[in-house]
């Protein structure tokens, strides 16, 4: 299960990515285009034959893997930003966009590529999985997971309040997906506990949180879309 | 918990001894597939027994006081209370009855609408509440505050806990029933103009306090509302 699951999120991102192009091309929240199109991107990239051909052509020495890194911490930057401001946490806004944010995200960059650097990371293999794990690619893994992680927790209060509120019940269920995305990403935060025979955990844990993150941002879209069909019906 | 349908499915005997299901759902206007997923699940709900009785042109109240949950029903009906009387007065009606009052003859008297209103638990409950009644209805039936407020918020009021709240406060068993919108004043045996000659018994000063109170809620509710609008198109606009 854990060798298609990967593709089958790429195809759900893929989906919703193709069916923003419409409005993003009449210039509606061309953000949440984007935002897709980077996790569509970042998924197709985490898969091990599409990686394989991208890092030989970067030299088979995981240049690959970096690039999928800054990938996703600009998709978390972007997506949380615009999900603080969607589920109006002015607090989450500023310790995502404000000075704290900015130096977390500072920090985080420069350290990856630092860890990149100092570690041999000659031999392309998806997720780095083929290396010998040290101190210093552990604190890579670790870097990679902690921004994603950063923005999750900074968002989960806000998202939290949607999904016991009195609001549409579509709206809430993808609030809910959403939720249940960015708590797996906070989960990921005890990665290094799982064992290295029980990687398939982690694959699991780190699509599902792709997947329902991708679904509950589409499901928000559609519920806007139901709303407004039912209201011009009822008018 | 509504009523056993073993009972119900007795009662319905007594009344339509050679009505087919299809026959009783369509009279009453009912789904069938509601009636039989109640009758699976053994559990009937008393808005069923209300349609059903209308259908059959019986009165609802008695047809429910044929259960003993509902025995309280039996009997003469227990007259309103004023105050209960005018909570179920809509508050629209309300301050169109301070105009009339403040400067007579100035808008046509219209008929006051029919209850339940959008806040007809509440201000049910209001009307009757010497201040501990929703802990006497909690110590009663087990049910805790805030889920009690929650119905009143909602204006929902499941029949049977609208009986053990007219029964908490001691007035007549069927005040709730109209309140929650399961039976109309009518069928509670509440006189046709009982409701507007309630409202004309008021002092001006007593009518003008409560339409006070109803608009400060109304208010209060309102503004909830709009709040909860906003964020949901916050979220939209943002991410939709």
């Amino acid at each position: 299960m854990t060798a298609v699951l990967p593709w089958v999120t790429l195809v759900v991102c893929l989906a919703v990515t193709v069916a923003r192009i419409p409005s993003a091309l009449r210039g509606e929240n061309r953000v949440v285009f984007y935002i897709f199109s980077l996790i569509s991107l970042s998924i197709f990239i985490s898969i091990e034959a599409p990686y394989l051909v991208l890092d030989s052509w970067l030299g088979g020495m995981n240049i690959g893997n970096l690039i999928l890194r800054f990938l996703l911490y600009t998709t978390f930057f972007l997506m949380g930003i615009k999900i603080a401001t969607a589920f109006g946490s002015s607090s989450a806004v500023r310790a995502i966009r404000g000075p704290v944010g900015l130096t977390v995200a500072a920090i985080v960059a420069v350290l990856t590529v630092y860890f990149f650097v100092i570690t041999d990371t000659q031999g392309s293999s998806a997720g780095m999985s083929g290396l010998r794990w040290g101190p210093s690619l552990e604190a890579y893994a670790f870097m990679g997971r902690f921004y994603p992680g950063f923005v999750a927790a900074c968002l989960v209060p806000a998202i939290w309040r949607t999904v016991v509120s009195p609001a549409p019940v579509l709206l809430r269920v993808a609030s809910a997906l959403l939720l249940l995305g960015l708590c797996l990403l906070l989960l990921s935060q005890f990665f290094p506990l799982i064992p290295f025979s029980e990687a398939w955990l982690r694959v699991l844990i780190n699509y599902s949180a792709a997947m329902s993150t991708c679904i509950g941002l589409a499901g928000i879209w559609f519920s806007k879309a139901y709303a407004r069909r039912k209201r011009r019906l009822s008018a | 918990m509504p009523l056993q349908s073993k009972a119900f499915q007795r009662w319905l005997h007594g009344v339509a001894p050679d009505a087919s299901t299809a026959d009783v759902c369509r009279i009453a206007g009912i789904k069938r597939t509601t009636l039989a997923q109640q009758l699976v699940r053994g559990k009937v709900a008393e808005s069923t027994l209300v349609s059903i009785s209308r259908g059959f042109h019986i009165n609802p109240v008695q047809a429910l006081s044929t259960f003993d949950l509902y025995s309280e029903l039996r009997g003469d009906p227990v007259p309103p209370t004023g105050c209960e009387l005018v909570s179920q007065v809509a508050t629209i009606d309300l301050l169109r009855a301070v105009v009339e009052r403040s400067e007579p003859g100035s808008a046509a008297a219209a008929p006051l609408s029919e209850p339940p209103h959008p806040t007809s638990v509440r201000n049910w409950v209001d009307a009757i509440d010497d201040g501990e009644l929703r802990h006497r209805v909690s110590d009663a039936t087990g049910i805790a505050p805030q889920n009690f407020s929650a119905h009143l918020t909602a204006n929902r009021l499941p029949p049977e806990l609208a009986i053990a709240t007219s029964r908490a406060a001691g007035v007549g068993p069927a005040g709730g029933l109209v309140a929650g919108g399961l039976i109309t004043e009518a069928e509670a045996g509440w006189p046709p103009n009982a409701r507007q000659e309630a409202l004309d018994r008021m002092s001006q000063s007593a009518l003008v306090t409560l339409a006070g109170e109803r608009l400060l809620a109304l208010g209060k509710t309102l503004r909830r509302q709009e709040q909860d609008h906003e964020r949901t198109e916050r979220i939209w606009e943002n991410l939709g």
